[in-house]
């Protein structure tokens, strides 16, 4: 899974240019109709060995954070802003790399030069620019056009006991899980909306519900897991460790109750860990997805992950293992609704 | 000598200040290409000594710095997270959701831990007490692999920019010791003005410390400091600062002596070397600072040439730098001014 894991991270598909995902997704899949839509949505249908009464769709989005250079100084640096949500702290004394392979670094005037109020604040991305090495604006020109990309170029790698460290890994984990899903023998018929451009509004998500037009969606994500040193009770939101986060309400949806309640005990039936949010925090593709059409039941099943929307997403091999196992088992539980 | 991949293998070693050995030891290693009685003593200095046929020859310092900043663990807690000081003064506002090493008996990983919104919403920096690794095991799990003390450095890389930029972590001063390097290779085969002593020092980023010791023991007339210093970027001082590619930066302050910096300059100008002029009005926060006034003092220059990004994971150097500066220790070495008064 780690290997796995690693190779569809490391691809670069920010938001609105996730074609590298979507390739990849798609020559690594076994399905029955594949179907790429006009933002750039993956839509597969698996045949299963039963045809349930209702239409059900798993969604995940391909899309990652990113950055886009938004202006080309005088002096070769380059200004740039960020592509969803990126709290500007885990972009300095970073490494991105460019769409066209160039390497840059976010740099900030030394320690030694900062004044007092400097060194206590955090630049806004206003203030940041990435560096190439160039020295004119020609130069840089050469490797860089307004509107290009930048990712983060960092390592994947496994550590302590069963965790994982990546970029993208959100939501990555969850386009991972469907591709598996898709690859077994499944139960039942099922949709799978692999998504674009969830981090800046799940839009995507609004075009491959209609076209699905399903009864039932459930959402494979990653969501915030604070369970970390300085950090206590409710705020943590949910526990590495303690497997599939299986959520009633987030900022922006109130989840089906009934199937929240079917997760949950489907979850304990089979022994599969699950947990559920401490805190109101976050949102997803269901926020599209379950006031689509005439409105589609939503529940959504996700990896809790440290440090999201930084190089450094961390999850825990268990609960990748849960969402999955959740997963299947809520594709045959839905069914049979 | 081929600069860039010896400052590839330079900045791929781990010397955090107080544990230089790794480094120190590849330095050493290095250096023996060129030097005698290359060593490396208890504080992790290494020294070497090149010597002028002359024998009423003066002994020339070289020195360069082999630490680099960077983190202590200090705590461990129970579930899964270190508690870390600051090695030398890195920028931690630049180490959030960095990937790190932590230097045990085993080399272990983990990442620097952020907060999320929901828990910080303001952009205030962390300081050293806010920040922890996490390492994905438990206190007595990590006890296997990590003891207090143990150091930790961001998990960075060489990469190389365009136009002959260099990003790397350590650059500060692995830099320095390259150049050294490389204007060794330079001499090789002349006849030098000067006996030399080499000196990687250590424990430069914690107040000039390893400097001070084997300054004490080379005793040398006279020394050049090899460190870097500040790169122009947006919005800085040009006072205070050179472009990356404005060659070798010659030092002159009330610490150091004229004369030399005077010599370093007209030096430089004959032999059509890039430089510019850095003037530091008091001290020169190198360890110039430290050899001049070491056993009966030392007459001291600084040759710098400038980094972008100091102190942190991605500090930046212009390859020719490097090379000008290198060009100017070797011109220098070679007696080629009669530099002496």
């Amino acid at each position: 899974m780690l290997d796995k894991l690693e190779e569809i991270c490391q691809l670069n598909g920010g938001s609105g240019d996730e074609a590298q995902v979507r390739d990849f997704i798609a020559a690594n899949i076994r399905a029955d109709e594949v179907i790429t839509d006009n933002l750039g949505n993956l839509l597969v249908f698996k045949k299963g060995k039963k045809t349930p009464k209702n239409k059900i769709m798993f969604a995940a989005h391909m899309d990652e954070v990113s950055f886009i250079i938004t202006h080309i100084g005088d002096d070769g640096f380059l200004s740039f802003d960020a592509v969803g949500g990126v709290n500007p702290g885990v972009v300095l004394g970073k490494a991105l790399r460019l769409e066209n392979g160039a390497l840059g670094v976010v740099g900030v005037k030394a320690i030694h030069q900062q004044s007092v109020e400097e060194r206590k604040k955090i630049p806004d991305f206003s203030e940041m620019y990435l560096d190439i090495g160039a020295s004119s604006r020609e130069e840089a020109e050469k490797h860089v056009s307004l509107g290009d990309r930048a990712y983060f170029d960092t390592e994947f790698f496994g550590f302590g006991n069963g965790f994982i460290k990546g970029k993208a890994i959100d939501d990555r984990a969850g386009c991972l899980i469907m591709m598996e899903m898709i690859n077994s023998e499944p139960e039942y018929d099922a949709w799978y909306a692999f998504t674009v451009q969830e981090e800046i509004g799940t839009r995507g998500a609004k075009a491959a519900t209609f076209t699905i037009a399903p009864d039932i969606a459930i959402v494979l994500e990653t969501t915030t897991a604070c369970d970390i040193a300085g950090v206590s009770g409710a705020k943590m939101v949910c526990e590495l460790g303690s497997g599939a986060v299986v959520s009633y309400m987030d900022r922006s949806t109130i989840y089906d109750r009934k199937l929240y309640a079917l997760a949950v005990e489907t979850a304990q039936k089979c022994g599969i860990p699950a947990q559920t949010k401490t805190l109101i925090a976050g949102g997803n593709d269901s926020g599209a997805i379950h006031v689509s059409c005439g409105g589609v039941r939503t529940c959504a099943i996700s990896v809790p992950c440290r440090y999201l929307h930084s190089p450094s997403c961390v999850i825990k091999e268990s609960d990748f293992y849960a969402v999955r196992a959740l997963a299947e088992k809520m594709l045959s539980a839905v069914s049979e609704l | 000598m081929n600069i860039k991949s010896t400052l590839k293998t330079l900045t791929e070693q781990i010397g955090v200040s107080g544990d230089e050995f790794p480094a120190a030891n590849v330095a050493a290693e290095l250096l023996r290409e060129y030097a005698e009685n290359v060593s490396v003593d208890a504080f992790g200095n290494v020294t070497g000594y090149v010597k002028s046929p002359n024998p009423d020859a003066k002994t020339l310092m070289l020195d360069a710095h082999i630490d680099e900043v960077g983190l202590i663990v200090t705590y461990a807690e129970e579930y899964g997270f270190l508690c870390v000081g600051s090695c030398g003064s890195p920028d931690i506002r630049t180490y959030l959701a960095q990937s790190v090493t932590v230097h045990g008996r085993k080399s272990i990983q983990g990442v620097i831990s952020t907060l999320p919104p929901h828990v910080s919403k303001d952009n205030s920096a962390p300081e050293i007490g806010d920040i922890y690794v996490d390492i994905g095991m438990t206190r007595e799990k990590a006890a296997e692999f990590v003891a207090l003390g143990d150091r930790i450095t961001i998990n960075s890389r060489f990469r190389e920019l365009c136009g002959g930029a260099i990003s790397a972590p350590s650059i500060d001063d692995r830099s320095g010791v390259c150049a050294i390097l490389a204007a060794l290779d330079k001499l090789r085969g002349k006849e030098l003005a000067y006996n030399l002593a080499i000196c990687f020092s250590a424990q430069e980023e914690t107040g000039e410390r390893g400097a001070k010791q084997a300054a004490f023991r080379i005793q040398p007339d006279e020394a050049l400091i090899v460190d870097v210093s500040f790169g122009r970027t947006p919005g800085s001082n040009p006072k205070e600062t050179a472009p990356l590619g404005s060659g070798v930066m010659i030092g002159f302050s009330a610490a150091l002596d004229k004369q030399m910096s005077n010599a370093l300059r007209s030096l430089a100008e004959s032999k059509n070397i890039p430089f510019t002029c850095e003037v530091m009005p008091t001290s020169t926060g190198t360890n110039a600072d430290a050899i001049s006034v070491s056993g009966s003092g030392t007459r001291c220059c600084t040759l710098s040439f400038p980094i972008r990004y100091m102190h942190t994971p991605v500090e930046c150097v212009n390859l020719n730098d490097i090379e000008s500066t290198a060009r100017l220790i070797c011109e220098y070495t070679a007696g080629g001014a009669q530099n002496a008064r």
